[in-house]
C-alpha cells in the first residue's frame, strides 16, 4: 500500500480532532497542586545544604568548580610559601644543631673545695680485681658515646 | 468520564518555549533544584496540558493518564538533582513520562479497557471536521462518535512506539527533530515510523478516508 500524501492529510485532519479530547473542566485548575501536596506528604522536598545555599552553581557548573579549587590550592601554596620564609628567619637564632647532651657546660658551677673529690672510674680499678675496666685510660667523654666504647673479653678467676 | 467542551479545536501547542522564556525556565529549574517549590510548581502548570495529553492519546483512558502525569512530575521532582541542562526541561520531562507511559501499558497490555471520552459537542462545528466528513467520507451517515471510536480503535491497533510518534506528531505538533531527541532516535528513524503508523492507521480507517 503507497497512500498519496493527499490520503495522509485526511488522516492528519482525522487525528487533529483527537486534540477535543479534554478532561473534566477545571482538571488544571488543582493538578499542580496535587504534584506539590504529594511530593510534600512523601517528604520528597530537597533540603539545601549550606555548601549549596553559598555556592549554588558550583554543581551546575564543573569549571567554576574547577577554578575555586585553584583558587584554594593557590591559597595553600602561598601559606606554605610564607611559613617556610618565616622558617628561615628564625634560622638565626640558636637551634638545637647539636645533641644537647653533647654540647659543653658553660662554668656556670664550681665545686666548692671541701667537697668530696670525685676519681674516676679507671683511678678505682682495684689491680686485685678481675674485671678488666672496659673503658681505656681516658673516659668517654658521655656515657653513650658508642665510638669510644670497645668490646674486651672479660676473664674470671674462681676461687 | 464526561467530556470537556471547547469552543474550538486546540491548536497544537508550541514545541519549544522561546528564548526567553528558556532563560526563565532555566532560572526557574535552578530554584526548584535548591528546594523552591514554588518554582517548580511553576514548571508542572507550564508543561502540565502537554504531558497529560500526551500520556491520555498513549493510554486512551483519563484516570490512567492522571496518575501517570501525576507520577511523571514527582519523578521528574526527584530525578531535578541528575538533570544537567543538556536538553531542554522539556524535553526531559517528555521523556519521563514517554518512558513512564510505556512501561505502564506493557504491564496492562493483557487488561485492553477504554474509557475514551465522546468528542465535545462544539466539535461537530469544526470546519475542518464537517467538510472532512460531509464530502471526503462514502458514509456519509456517520456520526462523529463513531469516527472517534474507529480512529481510537486503530489507534491502540498500533505498537506503543508507533502510536507515540502519531501522538507527538500528528496530535501535539511536535517536529521531528523534538521526537527524535525525546524518542532517543535520529529523525530518520521518526520519519520512517510515522510514515509506517500512518500507513497502518490508513488501513484500519480505510472506510472513512478513501475518496468519494
Amino acid at each position: 500500500m503507497n497512500p498519496s500524501p493527499e490520503q495522509f492529510d485526511r488522516l492528519r485532519q482525522l487525528l487533529a480532532l483527537k486534540r477535543y479530547e479534554q478532561p473534566p473542566p477545571r482538571f488544571f485548575n488543582h493538578f499542580s497542586d496535587k504534584v506539590i501536596a504529594r511530593i510534600e506528604t512523601e517528604g520528597l522536598v530537597m533540603r539545601t545544604s549550606l555548601w549549596g545555599r553559598l555556592f549554588p552553581d558550583l554543581d551546575a557548573k564543573p569549571v567554576l568548580a574547577c577554578v575555586y579549587g585553584l583558587v584554594i590550592t593557590g591559597l595553600l601554596v602561598i601559606g606554605l610559601g610564607v611559613s617556610q620564609s618565616l622558617e628561615s628567619e628564625e634560622s638565626n637564632a640558636p637551634t638545637l644543631d647539636t645533641p644537647w647532651f653533647a654540647q659543653t657546660p658553660g662554668p656556670a658551677f664550681k665545686l666548692p673545695p671541701t667537697a668530696p673529690v670525685v676519681r674516676s672510674l679507671s683511678e678505682q680499678t682495684d689491680s686485685t680485681s678481675s674485671v678488666i675496666p672496659a673503658f681505656p685510660g681516658t673516659a668517654p667523654r658521655f656515657l653513650f658515646d658508642v665510638n669510644q666504647l670497645k668490646v674486651e673479653r672479660a676473664s674470671y678467676s674462681v676461687r | 468520564m464526561n467530556t470537556h467542551v471547547l469552543e474550538k479545536a486546540p491548536a497544537p501547542p508550541a514545541a519549544l518555549p522561546p528564548a526567553n522564556d528558556q532563560q526563565e525556565e532555566q532560572q526557574r529549574v535552578k530554584l526548584a533544584k535548591n528546594g523552591d517549590l514554588e518554582a517548580y510548581d511553576e514548571l508542572v502548570r507550564r508543561y502540565q496540558e502537554r504531558i497529560y495529553a500526551t500520556i491520555y492519546h498513549m493510554t486512551a483512558n483519563h484516570e490512567d493518564a492522571n496518575d501517570l502525569a501525576q507520577d511523571t512530575f514527582i519523578k521528574a521532582y526527584q530525578a531535578l538533582k541528575s538533570f544537567k541542562g543538556d536538553s531542554s526541561f522539556f524535553t526531559w520531562v517528555y521523556r519521563i513520562a514517554v518512558n513512564k507511559t510505556i512501561n505502564f501499558l506493557k504491564q496492562r497490555k493483557n487488561k485492553t479497557h477504554m474509557s475514551l471520552n465522546d468528542l465535545d459537542f462544539n466539535a461537530e462545528h469544526d470546519a475542518d471536521l464537517v467538510a472532512l466528513i460531509s464530502e471526503k467520507t462514502p458514509r456519509r451517515e456517520v456520526n462523529l462518535i463513531e469516527l472517534q471510536e474507529k480512529l481510537n480503535v486503530a489507534m491502540q491497533k498500533l505498537s506503543e512506539v508507533h502510536r507515540l510518534v502519531v501522538t507527538l506528531h500528528d496530535v501535539q505538533g511536535l517536529s521531528h527533530e523534538e521526537i527524535g531527541k525525546i524518542m532517543d532516535c535520529n529523525t530518520g528513524t521518526v520519519r520512517s515510523r510515522l510514515f509506517y503508523a500512518r500507513q497502518q492507521l490508513q488501513a484500519y480507517l480505510s472506510d472513512y478516508l478513501k475518496s468519494p
